[in-house]
């Protein structure tokens, strides 16, 4: 057995959880974290545990994660833009048809995407070959309103999938839209849903790619998008 | 930020879109200018709250879509808040 681990200094633990030894989507952000922000977050996390094993108040626990993802992300934005296009509704929401599209790279059972010719990749590849898909154009899945939650599969080297696995309304709200057309609070739902991977070439998504789907859902006679980002 | 992109581009092109993000991303959303933008206070990966909680889902979708119903102009953005 050899004595790697003993040697491993902290900055190296901690950056080992993003697309390391170590690899959990939900802390990659600690390797943004400077080696004395990254104290910090352990020493508050254990703290905060400590306090939970009194109380059962497992919250404090999740708000302190969230807090710190907060922190880590915000940053120098990698694109910016000074002008904001905008199309008004142009009908009442009751009387509109309203498409959803999710970045959340969902896809119905044997209707799999195949990345790179893969057939059926498990999410541990995606995560292993994060660095191809963010260098490739996306592709779109189709997924029909009136998918079975069991047909619906997922897979993103750029999250934890697990809450969409549990219930893909969390990134694919699919069947709330549903409801809320029975509601009548929209006019109706698109027949089919859209998912991709968002983590992607974004120069071909942008010039490329994002027009032909705009094409598309015209020809569909969507009035309106839900646009949902993991 | 995928979603920016394709929201721009369909604005554009004559769709008006609701896009939603995590509070995480605002610093990297807000400065793409996106043309109607729901924040929300949750994790990464579950953007519209934890799974099968659907009063939350509810909550942020009927947000988002009043806000596609009722925005006058690009770039208007809300923040929504923990339940009180």
């Amino acid at each position: 057995m050899t004595n790697n681990l003993a040697k491993e200094t902290f900055e190296e633990f901690k950056n080992s959880f993003s697309y390391g030894s170590r690899t959990d989507m939900n802390f990659k952000f600690l390797e943004s974290l400077s080696i004395k922000e990254g104290g910090e977050f352990f020493r508050e996390l254990l703290w905060k545990i400590g306090d939970a094993s009194n109380d059962d108040n497992l919250g404090q626990v999740v708000e302190h994660v969230y807090n710190w993802q907060v922190k880590a992300y915000t940053g120098k934005p990698s694109w910016e833009y000074d002008e904001s296009p905008f199309s008004p509704l142009g009908k009442p929401l009751s009387e509109s048809s309203i498409g959803l599209l999710t970045t959340s790279g969902h896809y119905v059972e044997g209707e799999d995407p195949e990345p790179f010719g893969v057939k059926g990749m498990d999410q541990g590849t995606a995560q292993a070959r994060i660095s191809d898909f963010i260098k490739s154009e996306p592709v779109l899945s189709m997924i029909p309103t009136d998918s079975a939650r069991e047909n619906l599969l997922v897979r993103h080297g750029g999250y934890d999938i697990r809450a969409a696995v549990q219930d893909f309304n969390t990134v694919l709200p699919m069947y709330r839209l549903v409801e809320l057309e029975q509601d009548g609070f929209i006019g109706s739902v698109l027949g089919n849903t859209y998912s991709f991977v968002g983590a992607c070439s974004q120069t071909h998504l942008r010039n490329d790619v994002a027009p032909r789907w705009a094409e598309m859902l015209k020809a569909q006679g969507v009035d309106g998008m839900i646009l949902i980002p993991v | 930020m995928s979603v920016g992109h394709i929201a721009r581009t369909f604005e554009s092109e004559g769709i008006p879109t609701v896009s939603f993000g995590v509070r995480a991303f605002k610093s990297r959303m807000l400065p793409m200018s996106i043309p109607r933008l729901v924040l929300t206070p949750e994790l990464m990966g579950k953007t519209l709250g934890r799974p099968h909680d659907v009063f939350t889902q509810m909550r942020y979708l009927r947000a988002g879509l009043d806000l596609l119903e009722n925005a006058f102009e690009g770039n208007t953005w809300i923040e929504m808040g923990d339940i009180e």
